[in-house]
């Protein structure tokens, strides 16, 4: 299908320095999880964007000496030449497209633990980072700074060698050139602090010294916040920001243009659940308006109207993505091919940056399950190999996000029949009704996207309203039966955190009730004061208490847990999850442990306390998000009453199981897990994955003969 | 008691359309290939059948051999036999309708039915038009059946939600609507198992001169429609001054 023309001008190619970008989409630096030594990992991620039509893709955050170094998270680096050999694979691999390759040169001042290095970061005033514990930087006299200056330039050098296109001076995110700018970070009275033209003095000669360093043969990128929502204190968009691209527009080829700190950096990286598509386009534009130069943004775009419109209008030239390249590494190819319907959008759950804010994982991605596996399992996100026992039909039982995409894969990879299977009369298991609670509208985009590939496959039916018994199951037909009967909450109290039961849970009890049954089946709690008692952790419990209290119910949410959802500080939720549950009153009650539910009280003990002092809450019901719990009575029953003899009896030669029946976990491991077994259906054994490429370095004796050497030399001479 | 279920290999567009050489029709390749979804209701309407009073069900279609997908279907589905009308060149309701109209006549079934419509053609013409021909009475747009002795009581759809109640003698043919029942699923065991079995074949007669097709194409966009933005009440407002405009 051909590309609708009102997209065209997507396709336009634009000037940026010295460089020519082929079309308007442009991957944001993001991390990943691979840095610089994961060098095959790293540039088979970025080349199948590259290949999925991107013009220009960048790394992640890379540093630029030891004093920057954020370990346990993983950045990029380009401390030395071997970085340079390294991150040179990835140049290449974008070149092979006709793709620019873009280095975000990294200081991270304050914000940098150096746990690995061991190094000490300087920053213009001495006050702890508010992102990292314990972490100090020093206050940087003028040689610290031209130190710091020369840092940059040879970095740059670095990177230009490396084969890098568009090397940034990177400030976003409240790192080194924007906490010189920034009075939150900037207590300095020398001629780097106080007035506007100081405090931009530090970034200003900054770009001026790598644009004299590097200029002719890269473009200069410049990657500001226009506002970081700190009140004075932060930057602001008219204060500072717009003076700041008036100051050194000559000097910059493109404007990378975004918002936030690094402390809260969700309002950059918008979960779904508080900001829509484009949210930070007002200030790309402000900028956009002022500057002669080409200003490139993010804003979660997966819509390619929304996307035309931002260029036709003026108030962008690039459109840049981070997640929804993720997603879909190919998403400037389907909107050039007209395939919008084949788009997998990003859904903003932002589980891929809860890993690079865990530490140290490789990223992952809920709608994406090949994200992060190209090079290390080889799988690619459009083309799928033909199963070498393509010649069998397959039953999958159970349509939520495992049972769907591993149909869809199977039916790609061309099994002869896949017979998808599910009670209910469409498709999405529990994720016909999660998209229901408040604010993750969004998420229902993984059951749409594959609703409708599953719609394309011929060889893939869904049969709906249609629940088997194990003996329907064996009868059915299939060579290969797959389980994926998800899980449910558990409907009496059973959690991690006194792994066991709740005295008087029991969610048959008109007054109690669990996630299921409120939303799938419809349960509703009488009266007025709802306790929910929280042990997992993530994003039930909250948006359970959220939607009560906006029902106008008192809403009391207990957690044994030192924080309510946890987690969602990972997926960057956390700050506006607080600031809503505050808002509509919630109770928030953590550290405590129900020791009795009765009806009208909780009765619960601090964790802490030893001796186990009681207090009580009053509560007309109470919601129990405890834990979940496998529903593998069907697999249990296939394989332990039938057994597998008997299911061979029937010709049946295989019995998997995926998703939740396995073990419950976050959607995106689901979806994985029902991807992982479609992959690898055709291997001896699909039920253990396959090892995967790891990415270590493995000693041999030469090595370890030099390396013996060096370090006997370094102790020559020791007493 | 037995029931003749006439059944239609449909054709579905996928995203992209393009025409034969000749501009007749869809070409092939841009098609995928499904048993009508009217059809699938009348097979279990059959089966139903079946099941409370005992005989056969025979499922019949006219096409080409790659039509035989959605006997096998029906087969799949539990039809005891399936029938195939070849050399019906005309996708003319009355060709097809005569063609079928032998097969009537060589089965002697007490019960015919047929989907209200195909969903490619939708011309929801065969049925009746066989009816007329093979001389039974029939009732269209069937929501309801209860069988009795030598007659049924059929619920008959009307527009704006009314229900007509037919009594009608055997042998009749009824037409019948989506919705009248929940069409069974076929499993892979019994898809495995519909696959050997052997469909008859039966040459058409002479099924006459029909309709053909002289030109398929996409029709012109026309420029009458005017898209209408802004927020709601924008949008609101104009609509009342366009209604305002065309009154006056």
């Amino acid at each position: 299908m051909a590309r609708n023309p009102k997209h065209d001008i997507l396709f336009e190619p634009i000037q940026i320095g010295p460089k020519t970008m082929k079309n308007r989409f442009y991957q944001i630096p993001h991390c990943n999880g691979f840095g610089s030594e994961k060098p095959l990992s790293q540039a088979y991620f970025r080349a199948t964007k590259a290949e999925g039509g991107y013009a220009a893709v960048s790394t992640e955050y890379c540093s630029i000496s030891p004093e920057s170094d954020d370990t346990h998270r993983m950045s990029a680096r380009l401390w030395d030449d071997e970085d340079i050999k390294n991150l040179s694979l990835m140049c290449d691999m974008l070149h092979e497209y006709d793709c620019l390759s873009a280095a975000e040169l990294w200081y991270g001042g304050p914000h940098a633990p150096c746990m690995e290095s061991r190094c000490v970061p300087r920053g213009p005033s001495q006050i702890p980072s508010d992102f990292e514990y314990l972490t100090y930087a020093i206050e940087a006299d003028k040689d610290d700074i031209r130190h710091l200056q020369n840092l940059y330039v040879e970095a740059a050098k670095r990177a230009r060698s490396a084969g890098f296109d568009i090397v940034y001076v990177y400030g976003s995110h409240s790192y080194l050139p924007q906490q010189f700018l920034t009075p939150f970070y900037n207590k300095r009275t020398d001629e780097y602090g106080g007035s506007f033209e100081n405090r931009a003095r530090f970034w200003r000669e900054t770009i001026e010294q790598v644009k004299e360093a590097v200029g002719d043969d890269c473009a200069i990128a410049v990657r500001m916040s226009t506002d970081m929502f700190l009140g004075e204190a932060g930057t602001q968009l008219k204060r500072d920001c717009l003076p700041f691209v008036e100051l050194v527009d000559h000097l910059v080829d493109v404007w990378d243009i975004n918002l936030s700190g690094i402390a809260e950096w969700g309002e950059d990286a918008t979960p779904s659940r508080f900001y829509a598509e484009g949210r930070a386009l007002p200030w790309q534009a402000a900028v956009k308006e002022i500057s002669k130069k080409p200003v490139l943004g993010v804003g979660r775009w997966t819509n390619p109207d929304a996307m035309s419109d931002a260029i036709r209008e003026g108030k962008l030239d690039i459109i840049a993505t981070c997640r929804p390249s993720t997603s879909d590494p190919f998403l400037p190819k389907k909107i050039e091919e007209g395939r919008l319907d084949d788009i997998r959008e990003c859904i903003g759950c932002n589980v891929c940056i809860s890993r690079w804010e865990i530490g140290g994982p490789p990223l992952i991605c809920t709608q994406n399950a090949t994200a992060g596996e190209e090079y290390r399992r080889a799988w690619h996100p459009e083309r799928y190999t033909p199963a070498k026992n393509a010649d069998n039909d397959v039953l999958v039982v159970g349509a939520g996000p495992a049972g769907m995409e591993c149909a869809m894969v199977l039916g790609k990879r061309g099994m002869r029949r896949v017979h998808l299977v599910d009670a209910n009369d469409d498709m999405g298991g529990t994720m016909r009704w999660i998209p229901q609670l408040p604010g993750l509208g969004e998420w229902a985009r993984v059951v749409n996207y594959r609703k409708i590939q599953l719609d394309k496959l011929e060889n893939v039916e869904f049969i709906a309203s249609t629940s088997l018994s194990a003996k329907e199951v064996a009868e059915y037909g299939a060579e290969i039966v797959v389980v994926a009967t998800g899980s449910y909450w558990a409907t009496d109290g059973l959690n991690g955190a006194s792994h066991d039961t709740i005295q008087g849970a029991d969610a048959s009890l008109p007054w109690q009730a669990t996630p299921d049954q409120l939303m799938g089946e419809g349960k509703t709690l009488d009266g007025e004061r709802i306790l929910v008692f929280d042990n997992d952790g993530y994003f039930m419990g909250v948006s359970v208490a959220e939607m009560f209290a906006s029902a106008g119910k008192k809403v009391t949410l207990m957690t044994p847990l030192g924080n309510v959802a946890p987690y969602m500080h990972f997926t960057l939720e956390a700050p506006n999850m607080h600031r809503r549950l505050h808002s509509l009153g919630v109770d928030i009650v953590t550290y405590h442990l129900p020791s009795r539910f009765e009806e009208g009280a909780v009765v619960a003990t601090h964790v802490y306390d030893e001796h186990g002092h009681e207090k009580t809450w009053e509560a007309d019901g109470v919601v129990l998000v405890s834990q979940r719990r496998s529903n593998d009575s069907l697999y249990r029953a296939l394989k332990d009453e039938i057994g597998l003899d008997g299911l061979k009896a029937e010709g049946v030669d295989a019995l998997y199981r995926i998703g939740d029946c396995e073990a419950p976990r976050l959607i995106a491991d689901a979806v994985f897990s029902g991807h992982r077994l479609a992959r690898e259906i055709d291997s001896p054994d699909p039920s253990i994955p396959l090892p995967f490429r790891r990415e270590r370095r493995v000693v041999d004796p030469a090595f370890v003969k030099a390396e013996r050497g060096w370090y006997a030399e370094q102790l020559a001479g020791a007493v | 008691m037995r029931v003749l279920v006439c059944v239609k290999q449909v054709r579905a567009l996928g995203d992209e359309v393009e025409f034969t050489a000749d501009g007749t029709d869809v070409d092939p390749d841009y098609l995928d290939a499904a048993l009508n979804e009217w059809d699938s209701y009348a097979t279990e309407e059959a089966l139903c059948v079946r099941e409370a009073h005992g005989g056969e069900v025979v499922a019949v279609t006219c096409g080409p051999k790659e039509s035989e997908a959605a006997l096998r279907r029906c087969l799949a589905m539990g039809a005891d036999r399936a029938l195939r009308v070849d050399g019906v060149e005309s996708h003319d309701p009355l060709c097809v309708a005569r063609a079928l109209a032998e097969v009537v006549r060589e089965e002697s079934p007490d019960l015919v039915l047929c989907g209200v419509q195909s969903s490619d053609s939708v011309q929801a013409a065969t049925g009746t038009a066989l009816a007329g021909l093979a001389g039974l009475p029939h009732v269209a747009v069937v929501t309801k059946l209860e069988l009795g002795t030598g007659s049924a009581r059929v619920h008959r759809e009307l527009e704006g939600g009314l229900l007509d109640v037919v009594d009608v003698d055997l042998p009749a043919l009824l037409t019948i609507q989506t919705g009248i029942n929940q069409p069974r699923y076929a499993n892979l065991r019994a898809i495995k198992q519909a696959e050997q079995v052997e469909i008859a074949v039966r040459q058409a007669g002479d099924t006459a001169a029909g309709s053909r097709v002289r030109r398929m194409f996409v029709p012109s966009r026309g420029d009458a429609a005017e898209m209408l933005g802004g927020d709601p009440a924008e949008v609101a407002r104009r609509i009342a001054e366009i209604v305002r405009e065309r009154v006056a």
